[in-house]
């Protein structure tokens, strides 16, 4: 019988500094026969361990290009994520998963998509944009709107330049902001790059487009306090509450409904975040209490 | 179902005979509270027993287990395996209940591979119960065991009438033939007669009917304040609760700090760092919310089931006295 609680090995074979507290990491499978069925769609996470330390729950951040490979953006916070840091190509992991429900990309098929994300959160929504960008001609408009604080917090710097510059070639409207209104780099990509990006926190980007509410889903990852904020600025221009998705966070040891740690909500309707979710609806928020 | 007698005076040899499917387990008083103990001979149990404090659910998910071993040199994780046959004898139909509730989440969906190999290696072998002023399994349909043990002993003057409830208990039965004889008329009557009686008994009542609604509409009571007041966040009603689950996981290393084991151990969600996530956000860092959200996951397991059987522990064994169904009917508003 299968034992779901035992990790399969890895290993790094690519690492990347990405910012002071963020670091790209991608690993490979060792066993080809998990390999083989290890798939997974934008949305999901795995539970990473590193040996002699522990386990933590980690969102991957792209679709899947080959075999086996896994691609993952990691910010030192905790015990785990500081030794995930200390690895190198080469280094030892273990990987259980893909788990969680992730997006439904299908269901989106056909609708204009916006990308909000603050910080960190734009790990799980590069997977994504990487998918709705693969597959562009079975969706409408594409939007991205990513907040910063400051220039040094940026990940992805390169791929965010490429489409704040070409966005337009890839079908895809790239929208930055940023929080610190003196941060020199920052000033001069919203000199280059002018109704494109701009300083203030990231709901300040709604006013750069229209909303079409009937064909549009939106898609919302970033840190617990501003899903309140984005949210009121979709259901501002009528977005229905069916049709915000917002991916979340919660302590997890098992990513398979059984530690308990995640469980939220009343009553009437009580979640696991790793099974139910991660990925809710603002719908599912409304009638589960303590979700955002 | 089938349905045999066992004679009073074949107790014992009974209970000898159970040691050829796994290591004996009955309730025994130990000081002033009950467990569940290996035992040697049939004497050492109280069968007379209301409640164990720690309930059977610690032979299936283990206060602290190791689940498997790491060696970083080797690049190998290996699965620990303890595989042990064990007979529980003499568990009430509440327990029988909350190990039916713990399937549904153990083995039903993504099977747990420790606690289901621990469940196929146990026979249950259930014992009827009478209620004291603490059980409202009444109330929750939990306090009769339709299936979910091998064998179940209902107490009668001379004996026990058994009711066979799975191929195991009848393979039990059949080997311990000579023990045993078939019911006659007069033990179904005095069945009939106890069970009916048993029923009468109850005292304590809880209305569930609209329970989780009742729940939702109180979420932002006051009530959970003023519990949460008495509430020292021990996590005791957690330990003796026969469906609480949550469980932790650690990483211990040897010296070597290559090699070592990873552990799950029982957790508590009325610690406050049950909901605590890296870079120090807590999701639930007060009492208050810890207290509503117990009472909350308690009151649904699943949106149309209940995650209680009302063995009454939690009441019981709360070093504050903080009373489980006096809580949920002021959640109902009736106190």
């Amino acid at each position: 019988m299968e034992n779901i609680l035992l990790p399969n090995l890895a290993k790094i074979v690519r690492t990347e500094k990405m910012t002071a507290i963020e670091k790209f990491l991608q690993a490979e499978l060792l066993d080809m026969k998990f390999a083989e069925k290890f798939d997974y769609k934008p949305g999901q996470f795995i539970e990473v361990s590193v040996m002699g330390v522990g386990e933590a729950p980690i969102s991957i951040c792209s679709i899947r290009t080959k075999k086996g490979l896994v691609d993952l953006c990691v910010r030192n916070v905790g015990r785990v994520t500081n030794a995930i840091h200390h690895l190198d190509v080469g280094s030892l992991v273990g990987i259980r998963g893909p788990y969680g429900n992730g997006f439904p990309m299908e269901e989106m098929e056909g609708s204009n998509l916006l990308l909000v994300a603050g910080g960190l959160g734009v790990a799980p929504l590069r997977s994504v944009l990487q998918y709705a960008i693969k597959n562009r001609a079975k969706y409408k408009g594409i939007s991205v709107f990513y907040g910063i604080r400051t220039y040094d917090t940026m990940l992805f710097r390169d791929e965010f330049y490429n489409l704040l510059a070409e966005g337009d070639k890839l079908g895809c409207k790239f929208y930055l902001s940023y929080e610190d209104a003196k941060d020199k780099q920052c000033l001069s990509l919203e000199a280059e790059h002018s109704g494109m990006c701009m300083c203030g926190v990231v709901t300040k980007l709604f006013e750069r487009i229209e909303i079409s509410p009937e064909d549009t889903y939106a898609i919302i990852c970033g840190p617990p306090i501003m899903y309140k904020f984005v949210v009121r600025e979709l259901t501002k221009r009528n977005v229905p509450p069916e049709k915000i998705y917002m991916t979340l966070e919660r302590r997890m040891k098992c990513g398979i409904g059984k530690c308990g740690h995640c469980i939220v909500g009343d009553g009437t309707s009580i979640k696991y975040v790793c099974k139910d979710g991660p990925v809710f609806t603002y719908w599912d928020a409304l009638h589960t209490k303590g979700m955002i | 179902m089938q349905y045999v007698k066992l004679p009073k005076e074949n107790l014992e040899a009974f209970v000898q005979n159970l040691k050829a499917y796994g290591r004996v387990y009955g309730p025994v008083k130990i000081g002033e509270f009950y467990s569940f103990q290996e035992i040697k001979n049939s004497n050492e149990m109280s069968l007379d027993y209301t409640r164990t404090m720690i309930p059977p659910k610690k032979f299936f998910l283990k206060l602290k287990e190791r689940i498997f071993t790491f060696d970083e040199k080797k690049g190998e994780y290996e699965e620990i395996l303890e595989e042990g046959r064990i007979v529980v004898f003499g568990m009430h139909p509440c327990d029988i209940n909350a190990l039916k509730l713990m399937d549904k989440i153990y083995i039903d969906e993504t099977p747990d591979k420790y606690y289901k190999m621990r469940r196929e290696n146990a026979v249950i072998i259930g014992y009827s119960c009478h209620p004291d002023e603490y059980c409202f399994c009444q109330s929750l349909g939990t306090n009769y065991a339709t299936d979910g043990f091998d064998l179940f002993l209902h107490e009668l003057k001379d004996g026990f009438f058994v009711r066979i409830g799975t191929d195991k208990g009848n393979t039990i039965a059949s080997e311990n033939s000579e023990l045993i004889k078939n019911v006659e008329g007069s033990d179904i009557d005095e069945f009939r007669e106890a069970e009916r009686k048993r029923e009468e008994d109850f005292t304590l009542e809880l209305n569930i009917r609209g329970l989780t609604d009742m729940l939702t509409l109180a979420y932002e009571s006051e009530i959970w304040e003023e519990y949460a007041d008495k509430c020292f966040s021990c996590g005791s009603c957690n330990l003796v609760c026969p469906t609480c689950r949550c469980y932790n996981v650690v990483d211990h290393v040897n010296l070597d700090l290559k090699s070592g084991e990873r552990v799950r151990e029982l957790d508590s969600c009325m610690l406050r760092k049950h909901g605590l996530v890296a870079g120090g956000l807590n999701f639930r860092p007060t009492r208050i919310e810890r207290l509503r959200n117990r009472f909350n996951c308690k009151g649904s397991l699943r949106e149309d089931m209940l995650n209680c059987v009302g063995c009454g522990r939690c009441t019981v064994y709360c070093p504050s006295k903080i009373d489980y169904v006096e809580v949920l009917k002021k959640v109902r508003g009736e106190l």
